[in-house]
C-alpha cells in the first residue's frame, strides 16, 4: 500500500532530469553537447549492465527498499483493492491511506481509513512500523466505538482479506533475507536486475525463497516470484502501472497472483508526495476523530 | 441357434489349427486394449455427474473453498499431559513443515497448530496467530499451547481433543485420488522423525478420501493377488477331480480368455475400471469353470465309456463324442448362461453408472465364456491325442469299478437320492421351516454403508480412525449449507443466532463431535475483544458490529479461515458438522434431526438449506442402490422365471426351478440379518450373483431329470440315474467353486472376503436344495410333473 508513495528519486533519476535541463538549456554549447554526450554513454553503460560500477546485491535491495516504500517524506493515496478468489468471485476493498517517514529505510507510521464495503465504513487500521520490535497496530471498531491493539506478529498473514501480505505491503526487512544478484533481464522492455532472497529464518515464512526484477534506472520491483517449501512457484507480484508523479516514479498499479488461489489488483490514484502530513495525527486519539485535512 | 453353433463347432473342429489360431488372435487384440486402462476408484462416481447432489458438492466446495483432507492424528495415551510436551509439540511442528512441502498439499489450508490461528486478548491486545511456532521452550509453554486451543471453541475437538491430551491435522489435498500417495509420503516422514528420537506419542491417518483411494489402490492389488490365487486352487481341485492336466487346462484357458475378452471390450469401449468392475475377473471365473465342469464332465463319461468297449481298441472318435455332448449340453448350458446374464444384467436397471458398467459387462463375460467353452472345448479337446484322452477317464471311476474314493462319493450320491424321495415330506417341512426363519432374518437387515468398514478390523486405517473418533469431534465432515436469497444476510444477527440454535439441536445427536460455524468466530471476537468477559461471549446486536468484527479478524488473521465457514458476500454459510463414525446411518440421523428442526423452526429471510460433503455423499448413493438392487433383483427374478417357464414349457417346473435359487437368497440375506453384517454395496450388489448363479444347479437338475425320465423304466429309477453323473458334476462343482475362493477370505479388503462368503454360501445353499428339496419336491408333485 506504500507503492504509490513509494520512489525515491534515485541518484541516477536525478542525473537523468539534469541531462534533460541540459539539453534544453545548453544544447549549443560545446560543454553542454559533451557533458550530454558523456551522460548518454554514462546511462548507455548503467543500462546494459556492463558497467564495472554495477552496484551489488544489498545495494540493490537497499535502493529499491527506498525506492518502493520511502518516496517522499510523506504522502496520501486512495488505494482501491480488487480481489478475485479461487472461484472467480470479486470483491473490492476501498481505502484513503496516509503515511509518515520517521526516518528513510526504518520507522514509518500508516494510517489507513476504510471506505467500502459500506459495513466496515470507518474502520481505521494504524500502524506504526517498527525496525527494532514488532510493529505496532491498532484497529478502530465504529459500530461498538472500540479502539483495540492488534499484535503483529504474522506479517506474513494476509492484509484485508487481500492476496498480499502485510510484509508485500509496508515491506520486509532487508535484513530478513541474504541476496544474491543473479543476473539481468528484459521485463517488457525494461532492464532489470534479477535478485534472489533466501530467507535467514525460513521456519517463519511460507516461502522458501523468492526471487524479485528491479528497474536498473528507477529501482522499482518489476516483477516478484515467490516459491514454496516444495520449491514451486506459487505467487507472482507484478508492477503494471508506473507513473511518474510529483517526479517520482510511482507504481500505480500492481498485481499479486496466488496459484490456484485467485488474485488481486491494487490500483493508486490520488497520489501526493510531501503534503505536509504531521506525526501527531498517528496517535489513538485520531481514530476516533479522523483528521478531516487528509481523509475526507 | 442351436443348429447354427453346432455348425460352427462342426466347422472348428474340423480345422482345429486354425480355430485355435483365431482364438489366439482375438485373445491378443483384447489384451492390446488393457494397457489403455483408466482406473477409477472415486466412490463420488457412484453417482452421475449431473447428480443434483453431485453438483451441489461442486458448488459448496467451490463456494467455501474446501478441500478433501487427509486426516493425522498423534496422540499420546501413556502420559498425563498427552502430546503436549516440549519434545512432542515440536515432532508435530517439524510434521507439519514436512507435510507442506509433499507435491499436492494445499500448504496453506493446512490445519495443524502451527499453521492455524488462534485468536486472544490477553492483555488487551488483540492477538490472532497459530498456536505455536517450530520451537516449544519449556513444559509451561506446551501446556500453554493446550490451554490456550481448549480455550478456543472453535479449535477445541477439532485441532486438540477435549480431553487435551492429543492433537490432530487435516491435510487438504488437491486431488481426491491422490491421497493414498500422499498418506504414504507422510507415513515415510512421520518413521523418520521417529527415527530421530519419539516420545510414547502414536500417529495415525485416516479420512473417508484415504479409506476410499487407499481401497482403490489395495482393489487392484486384490486383483492381481487374490483372482490368480483363486484361479489355482480351483485348478487344483479340478486336477484332483479328472487328473488330466491338458483338460483342467482347458477350462483355466477358457476362464482366462473370458476375463481377457471382457475386460479388453470394457477398457477398449472406453469405460474406466471402477471398484465394481475389478470384481469381473473374479465373477468371471467361477462361470466360466462352470461351463467348462459340465462339458468335460459329460464328455469324459461319453469317452471313456466307448474307449472301455472291447472293439473300440482303447480309442474312441473324439470328435463325434464331443458333438454329441455340445448337442446334449446345449440347452442347459445356454439357458444356465442366459439366466446367470439376465442376474448381472439386471444390475443396468440400477441408477448407479459403475454398477450399470459392471452389470453390463458380466452379462457380456458370461455369453462369452458360454460361446468360449462351447467352441474352444471341442477344439481343444479335438487337438489332443487319444493317449492323453484315454488317461483323462482311466481314473475318475465313471462307472468302472476300483477307485475307493470314487465308489464311496458314487454310494453316497445314490443314498442322497433316495433319502430325498423317502423323507420328501420332512425335507419339505425342514426346508418352509428354514425359509420362514431366513425371512425373519431378512427384516433385521441394517441399511448401511462406510468406505472405511470396506477395511477388515485391524487395518491401521480402521484403528486409526477408532483412536481419533475416541478422542475428537469426529473425523467424518458433513457440510450443512444455509442460502440467503440476498449477499449480506448472514451478518444479521437474527441469522447468526438462527444458525447457533441450529448446532445446539444437531450436537445433541450423539455421533456429532462438534460443529463448527461463522457464529462461532463472531462469538469468539467479540469475547476477545471484550476482555474476555464471559457476558460477551455472544452475538453482537448489529448486522454492522458483525461485519465489522469479521473484517477485523480478515484484517489480522488468516482470511481464507473464514471464508471456508461463510462466503465473502455474507450470502452462504457453511456449518462444519464432524460425525464421530463414517457409517451412513449416522449420517441419516443427522440428517433427519436437522430436517425435524427446520420443519419446526424455519429458517429467517428464506434463507435455504443444503448438504454436502463426502460423508453426506456416500448416504445418496447408498439410498439409490438399495432401492435400484431391490428393483433390479426383483425384475432378474420375474425374468428368470420366465425363461424357465419357457425352458420347460411348464409353468410349474419353471416354479420349481425357482425353488433354489429363492430359498439361498432367503438363507444368505437373512444370515446377514442376523449376524448384524450391514447390507452395503458389495452386498447389495452380490445380490445379482446369488441371482445368476443359484439357478444354475436346478436347471441342470430338472432338465437332466426330465430327460433320463423318458429313458429310464421308474421314477425310482429316473433318481438313481440323475443322481449318478449329473448329480456329480453337481457336487463337483460346489467343492471346486466354494473352495476356490478360500483365498478371498484372507483379503485384508472385506467386499473380498464377502465374495469368498457368498461363492461358498450360493454353492451350498442352492446345491443342497438342489439335492435334497428339488427331488423330495418333485416326488411329491411326481403325478402333475409327469414323472410318476
Amino acid at each position: 500500500m506504500t507503492r504509490e508513495f513509494s520512489c525515491i528519486i534515485s541518484r541516477l533519476c536525478k542525473r537523468d532530469r539534469r541531462s534533460s535541463l541540459l539539453s534544453l538549456q545548453g544544447l549549443f554549447s560545446l560543454p553542454g553537447l559533451i557533458g550530454l554526450l558523456f551522460l548518454l554513454s554514462l546511462l548507455t553503460l548503467l543500462a546494459t549492465g556492463a558497467n564495472a560500477a554495477e552496484p551489488n546485491a544489498d545495494e540493490i535491495v537497499e535502493r529499491s527498499n527506498l525506492a518502493y516504500y520511502y518516496a517522499g517524506t510523506d504522502g496520501s493515496a486512495t488505494v482501491k483493492m480488487t480481489i478475485t478468489d479461487s472461484a472467480e468471485r470479486v470483491r473490492t476493498r476501498e481505502f484513503s491511506m496516509l503515511r509518515y517517514d520517521v526516518k528513510d529505510g526504518a520507522e514509518q507510521k500508516f494510517y489507513v481509513y476504510f471506505r467500502t464495503p459500506a459495513d466496515v465504513e470507518g474502520m481505521i487500521f494504524m500502524v506504526w512500523k517498527n525496525t527494532k520490535k514488532d510493529d505496532d497496530r491498532w484497529l478502530y471498531i465504529p459500530a461498538v466505538d472500540l479502539v483495540k491493539r492488534v499484535a503483529a506478529k504474522n506479517k506474513r498473514s494476509s492484509f484485508a482479506g487481500s492476496h498480499s501480505t502485510y510484509e508485500d505491503v509496508s515491506g520486509r526487512s532487508t535484513g530478513d533475507d541474504t541476496h544474491e544478484l543473479i543476473g539481468s533481464e528484459n521485463i517488457d522492455g525494461r532492464e532489470a536486475y534479477v535478485i534472489l532472497n533466501r530467507p535467514k529464518d525460513a521456519d517463519i515464512v511460507e516461502f522458501s525463497e523468492y526471487k524479485v526484477w528491479i528497474d536498473k534506472v528507477h529501482f522499482l520491483p518489476l516483477k516478484g516470484e515467490y516459491f514454496d517449501k516444495a520449491g514451486k512457484l506459487y505467487k507472482t507480484l507484478l508492477s503494471e502501472r508506473i507513473e511518474v508523479i510529483d517526479d517520482i516514479a510511482t507504481v500505480v498499479q500492481g498485481r499479486v497472483t496466488v496459484e490456484g488461489r485467485g488474485s488481486t489488483v491494487i490500483q493508486f490514484s490520488n497520489v501526493k508526495y510531501n503534503v505536509g502530513i504531521t506525526e501527531k495525527i498517528f496517535d489513538e486519539r485520531y481514530l476516533r476523530r479522523p483528521p478531516r485535512r487528509w481523509i475526507k | 441357434m442351436k443348429s447354427l453353433l453346432l455348425k460352427i463347432v462342426t466347422h472348428a473342429i474340423a480345422r482345429p489349427k486354425t480355430a485355435l489360431a483365431l482364438f489366439v488372435i482375438a485373445t491378443v487384440i483384447f489384451l492390446a486394449m488393457v494397457p489403455r486402462i483408466k482406473i477409477d476408484t472415486d466412490p463420488e462416481n457412484m453417482l452421475s455427474p449431473d447428480e443434483p447432489v453431485r453438483i451441489a458438492q461442486t458448488q459448496v466446495k467451490r463456494d467455501f473453498a474446501l478441500h478433501d483432507s487427509i486426516i493425522v492424528g498423534i496422540v499420546d495415551d501413556k502420559s498425563s499431559t498427552g502430546v503436549f510436551t516440549p519434545e512432542t509439540l515440536e515432532r508435530i511442528a517439524a510434521l507439519s513443515y514436512e507435510i507442506v512441502k509433499i507435491d499436492g498439499v494445499i500448504a496453506a489450508d493446512l490445519l495443524s497448530p502451527v499453521t492455524t490461528d488462534d485468536i486472544s486478548g490477553d492483555g488487551g491486545m488483540l492477538t490472532i496467530e497459530p498456536l505455536m511456532g517450530r520451537t516449544v521452550i519449556d513444559e509451561a509453554a506446551a501446556l500453554r499451547v493446550r490451554d490456550r486451543a481448549l480455550a478456543n471453541p472453535i479449535l477445541k475437538d477439532m485441532l486438540v481433543s477435549g480431553d487435551g491430551t492429543a492433537v490432530l491435522l487435516s491435510v487438504p489435498i488437491k486431488e481426491k485420488h491422490e491421497s493414498h500417495r500422499i498418506s504414504t509420503e507422510i507415513a515415510r516422514i512421520i518413521d523418520e522423525i521417529k527415527a530421530g528420537g519419539a516420545g510414547t506419542e502414536e500417529y495415525h491417518i485416516t479420512g473417508l478420501a484415504v479409506a476410499e483411494d487407499t481401497f482403490g489402490v489395495e482393489m487392484f492389488r486384490q486383483m492381481g493377488i487374490s483372482a490368480p490365487l483363486a484361479g489355482l486352487l480351483i485348478f487344483l481341485i479340478m486336477l484332483f477331480f479328472f487328473r488330466s492336466f491338458a483338460l483342467v487346462a482347458s477350462a483355466m484357458i477358457v476362464a482366462m480368455m473370458t476375463v481377457i475378452w471382457t475386460t479388453g471390450a470394457l477398457i477398449g469401449a472406453g469405460f474406466s475400471m471402477h471398484i465394481m468392475s475389478s470384481m469381473i475377473p473374479i465373477f468371471l471365473m467361477p462361470i466360466a469353470v462352470l461351463d467348462s465342469i459340465h462339458i468335460l464332465s459329460d464328455f469324459h463319461t461319453r469317452y471313456a465309456a466307448e474307449a472301455a468297449t472291447p472293439s473300440s481298441d482303447g480309442k474312441a472318435d473324439k470328435k463325434a463324442i464331443i458333438l454329441s455332448t455340445v448337442d446334449e449340453l446345449f440347452t442347459p448350458m445356454f439357458f444356465t448362461s442366459l439366466t446367470s446374464a439376465i442376474g448381472f444384467g439386471s444390475l443396468i436397471l440400477t441408477p448407479i453408472p459403475p454398477v450399470r458398467v459392471f452389470g453390463a459387462f458380466v452379462a457380456l463375460g458370461i455369453v462369452l465364456a458360454w460361446f468360449i467353452t462351447i467352441v474352444f472345448i471341442p477344439v481343444f479337446v479335438t487337438l489332443l491325442s487319444d493317449s492323453t484322452l484315454k488317461k483323462f477317464g482311466s481314473d475318475t471311476g465313471n462307472g468302472t469299478p476300483g477307485n475307493n474314493s470314487t465308489d464311496r462319493l458314487k454310494r453316497f450320491q445314490l443314498s442322497l437320492g433316495r433319502f430325498a424321495v423317502t423323507h420328501s415330506k420332512k425335507i419339505v417341512v425342514v426346508s418352509l421351516i428354514v425359509f420362514g426363519v431366513s425371512l425373519f432374518g431378512i427384516t433385521k437387515t441394517e441399511v448401511n454403508d462406510n468406505p472405511t468398514r470396506w477395511f477388515k478390523h485391524s487395518h491401521p486405517i480402521r484403528v486409526a480412525e477408532r483412536v481419533l473418533n475416541s478422542h475428537f469431534g469426529g473425523t467424518y465432515m458433513a457440510y450443512l449449507v444455509l442460502t440467503a436469497p440476498e449477499p449480506g444476510v448472514i451478518t444479521r444477527p437474527e441469522t447468526l443466532k438462527y444458525i447457533e440454535s441450529l448446532q445446539a439441536h444437531m450436537t445433541d445427536v450423539d455421533v456429532v463431535g462438534k460443529t463448527t460455524s461463522i457464529t462461532d468466530v463472531v462469538k469468539k471476537v467479540s469475547y476477545e475483544l471484550n476482555d474476555a468477559a464471559d457476558e460477551m461471549y455472544r452475538v453482537p446486536d448489529t448486522s454492522k458490529a458483525v461485519a465489522q468484527y469479521l473484517f477485523l479478524y480478515e484484517m489480522s488473521g488468516d482470511a481464507d479461515d473464514l471464508y471456508h465457514l461463510v462466503d465473502p458476500e455474507y450470502a452462504k454459510a457453511n456449518i462444519w458438522v464432524q460425525l464421530k463414525s463414517g457409517d451412513n446411518k449416522e449420517m441419516k440421523r443427522v440428517e433427519t434431526a436437522a430436517a425435524a428442526y427446520f420443519e419446526k423452526n424455519p429458517p429467517p429471510f428464506g434463507i435455504k438449506t443444503n448438504w454436502a460433503g463426502l460423508t453426506y455423499l456416500n448416504v445418496v448413493w447408498q439410498d439409490k442402490m438399495v432401492y435400484g438392487m431391490l428393483k433390479s433383483l426383483g425384475s432378474g427374478a420375474v425374468l428368470v422365471f420366465i425363461v424357465m417357464t419357457l425352458l420347460f414349457r411348464s409353468a410349474l417346473i419353471g416354479a420349481l426351478s425357482m425353488i433354489p435359487l429363492t430359498i439361498t437368497v432367503a438363507f444368505i440375506y437373512g444370515i446377514i440379518g442376523y449376524v448384524g453384517k450391514f447390507y452395503d454395496m458389495p452386498i447389495a450388489v452380490l445380490s445379482a450373483l446369488t441371482l445368476g448363479i443359484s439357478i444354475d444347479f436346478a436347471i441342470h437338475f430338472a432338465e437332466r431329470t426330465r430327460r433320463l425320465r423318458t429313458e429310464s423304466g421308474s421314477w425310482a429309477e429316473t433318481v438313481d440315474r440323475v443322481f449318478d453323473e449329473p448329480v456329480r458334476a453337481i457336487i463337483r462343482n460346489m467343492v471346486v467353486i466354494s473352495l476356490g475362493f478360500v483365498p478371498l477370505f484372507f483379503s485384508p479388503l472385506v467386499p473380498y472376503q464377502t465374495v469368498g462368503f457368498f461363492f461358498a454360501a450360493i454353492m451350498a445353499v442352492s446345491g443342497g436344495t438342489t439335492l435334497l428339496l428339488l427331488p423330495a419336491l418333485m416326488n411329491i408333485l411326481k403325478g402333475p410333473l409327469r414323472l410318476k
